[in-house]
């Protein structure tokens, strides 16, 4: 999973933050599974509930969190929360990504800008402008749920 | 026993209702969760009516953050005992929240175990 311009490491960091989240969160651990890139034809992932941040500075792009509504309802449930309402799950994704944009600023320090997350809905343009690189999704196992992390990311300038 | 007043400030609703769940552990005797704020101007207004010993605080907010919070409590709540718990863990991070007022800080994601760990330190 490694290209000239990212180092596998650099992505990581974005899967370890989401694993810390459910290890941490729920007392039981996710799995990751084998990434794979997304063809030109199919540039989308979605599931129920998606966060977000974008990435600006040395790299530039995206990595979205994006999972199914049972698994969240499941996380919720795990925490103790009694609210499934879709906020409460819009909630968790947010925190998720928010997690993400916390290991992002420690892995990449200054070098990187991250957004402040945010949960995006079904049809909203997940491309950064000008951004072609073709994106990695990597799943990611949850008791019996799959989620995805959506990276597309690149060097600035590189594109 | 002394009631320990406590405020959760944290714009994810599911976190501050985890926050006072577990703060009211048996381990945490007397502690009675008095406010729950979803930002930091909200946190102002709710420390001025209900005045908690403590108080647990996420950094990043929207309206008004947890740096800006933190300094406005220093004025409204000199005596408030104040733990940060937030996602941002780098060290410039930390230390900017201590120069501004909170006397310790919890990384999230965090277990129950260690929030209730958290909270006795801040309460000793």
């Amino acid at each position: 999973m490694t290209t000239s311009r990212l180092k596998v490491e650099d992505i990581k960091i974005f899967s370890d933050a989401a694993m810390a989240f459910f290890s941490q969160t729920t007392g039981h651990k996710a799995a990751v599974r084998t990434a794979y890139m997304l063809g030109s034809e199919e540039t989308v992932v979605w599931n129920d509930f998606q966060g977000r941040i974008d990435l600006s500075g040395h790299y530039r792009g995206s990595v979205t969190f994006s999972a199914p509504r049972g698994l969240l309802t499941h996380v919720l449930l795990t925490m103790g929360e009694s609210s499934y309402t879709d906020a409460s799950h819009r909630d968790i994704v947010g925190e998720i990504t928010n997690q993400m944009s916390g290991y992002a600023r420690r892995h990449f320090g200054e070098s990187m800008d991250i957004s402040p997350p945010r949960v995006i809905t079904q049809g909203e343009d997940v491309t950064p402008p000008g951004f072609n690189a073709a994106p990695f999704v990597i799943p990611m196992l949850w008791d019996r749920y799959e989620a995805h992390l959506v990276v597309r990311m690149g060097k600035a300038g590189g594109l | 026993m002394k009631v320990r007043s406590l405020m959760v400030v944290d714009d994810s609703m599911v976190f501050r209702n985890r926050i006072a769940r577990l703060a009211t552990d048996q381990r945490l005797a007397g502690v009675k969760v008095v406010a729950l704020a979803e930002n930091g101007m909200d946190a102002i207004e709710q420390a001025k009516l209900h005045k908690p010993d403590f108080v647990t605080m996420d950094l990043t907010m929207p309206v008004m953050d947890g740096p800006a919070c933190l300094e406005a409590l220093r004025t409204v709540l000199p005596e408030a005992r104040v733990l940060v718990v937030s996602a941002l863990s780098d060290r410039a991070t930390a230390l900017k929240a201590m120069t501004k007022g909170a006397h310790g800080f919890l990384l999230k994601p965090f277990s129950d175990e260690q929030l209730v760990d958290s909270l006795q330190e801040l309460m000793v």
